[in-house]
């Protein structure tokens, strides 16, 4: 096994570790790190892809955005001690168990059966052509996600607007 | 990267999305409260990803769609998150909690 095999393999156990620990852990912030570190094992797996810049992209958006936007979120619900644990009943958590490995399983049969045309010409994108293809081929949905941030933002706006009018 | 090692095959990169795809509908169900459901779909959105970028390096290698359909899904994730926590805050101001159960008015 040489070395990238087994750095490879670190990187597996912790997106695998951090998604384990978003699902399981009782508390909210506990989960929110989890995620923090499953995104960093993502970001490591774009790497492995030969997509650094994805893997870059993966840090600021993610880590770096949406995961501050939860942190605040949780701030904001207020004081984590006094709510009751996530999980409810055992039952509860043993058909949602049921739900998650029947579909686990219903895809891992799928990709199994499915005899994928793996290309063994060499990967060669760089930067410049994803940078290419957004500004050439896909400027239209490119301006659409553009336009539903925008739509968003203002939306989220205007929630909290309302209801402080609304008091 | 060419040669034989373990990160050359396209199935190792394919079940860590399913198993991401797992852990979010796990989270999606058994969790109580909204935030932690919103960071069950932040999980899945990953797999996703990581799905779209496995086959644009192993099944299409010539161009650059997966990657490009990835930035756009780390964008729709964006939105949809400031969405959903900006609804979360105003569940919290008009009941003063934000327990999925809990949220039955319309079940009436």
């Amino acid at each position: 096994m040489i070395f990238a095999d087994i750095i490879f393999v670190i990187i597996i156990l912790i997106t695998l570790g951090g998604a384990l620990m978003t699902v399981l852990s009782g508390s909210i912030i506990y989960a929110l790190m989890g995620l923090v570190t499953t995104m960093f094992g993502v970001a490591g797996l774009y790497i492995y892809l030969n997509a650094p810049f994805l893997a870059m992209m993966q840090i600021l958006i993610y880590v770096g955005a949406i995961t501050v936007l939860i942190a605040f979120a949780i701030m904001l619900i207020g004081p984590l001690y006094k709510k009751p644990k996530e999980w409810s009943y055992p039952l509860k958590f043993i058909l949602a168990a049921v739900v998650a490995l029947f579909s686990f399983f219903v895809f891992a049969k799928v990709i199994l059966k499915t005899q994928w045309i793996v290309l063994s010409t060499p990967f060669a994108i760089s930067t410049k052509d994803i940078g290419r293809l957004l500004f050439d081929r896909l400027t239209f949905p490119f301006e659409l996600i553009s336009l539903l941030i925008v739509v968003a933002i203002i939306g989220a706006v205007m929630l909290s607007l309302y209801s402080r009018g609304e008091k | 990267m060419t040669g034989m090692g373990l990160y050359n095959s396209l199935n190792i990169y394919l079940f860590i999305g399913l198993a991401l795809l797992a852990c979010g509908i796990l989270g999606v169900v058994y969790r109580r409260t909204l935030v932690s459901m919103l960071i069950s779909i932040e999980l899945i959105m990953n797999g996703a990803g990581l799905n779209l970028v496995a086959f644009n390096r192993f099944v299409a290698p010539e161009n650059a769609y997966g990657m490009a359909f990835t930035l756009f899904i780390m964008g729709i994730a964006a939105a949809e998150a400031a969405i959903a926590l900006a609804i979360i805050i105003l569940i919290l101001r008009r009941y003063g909690h934000v327990e999925g159960v809990k949220l039955k008015e319309m079940k009436d």
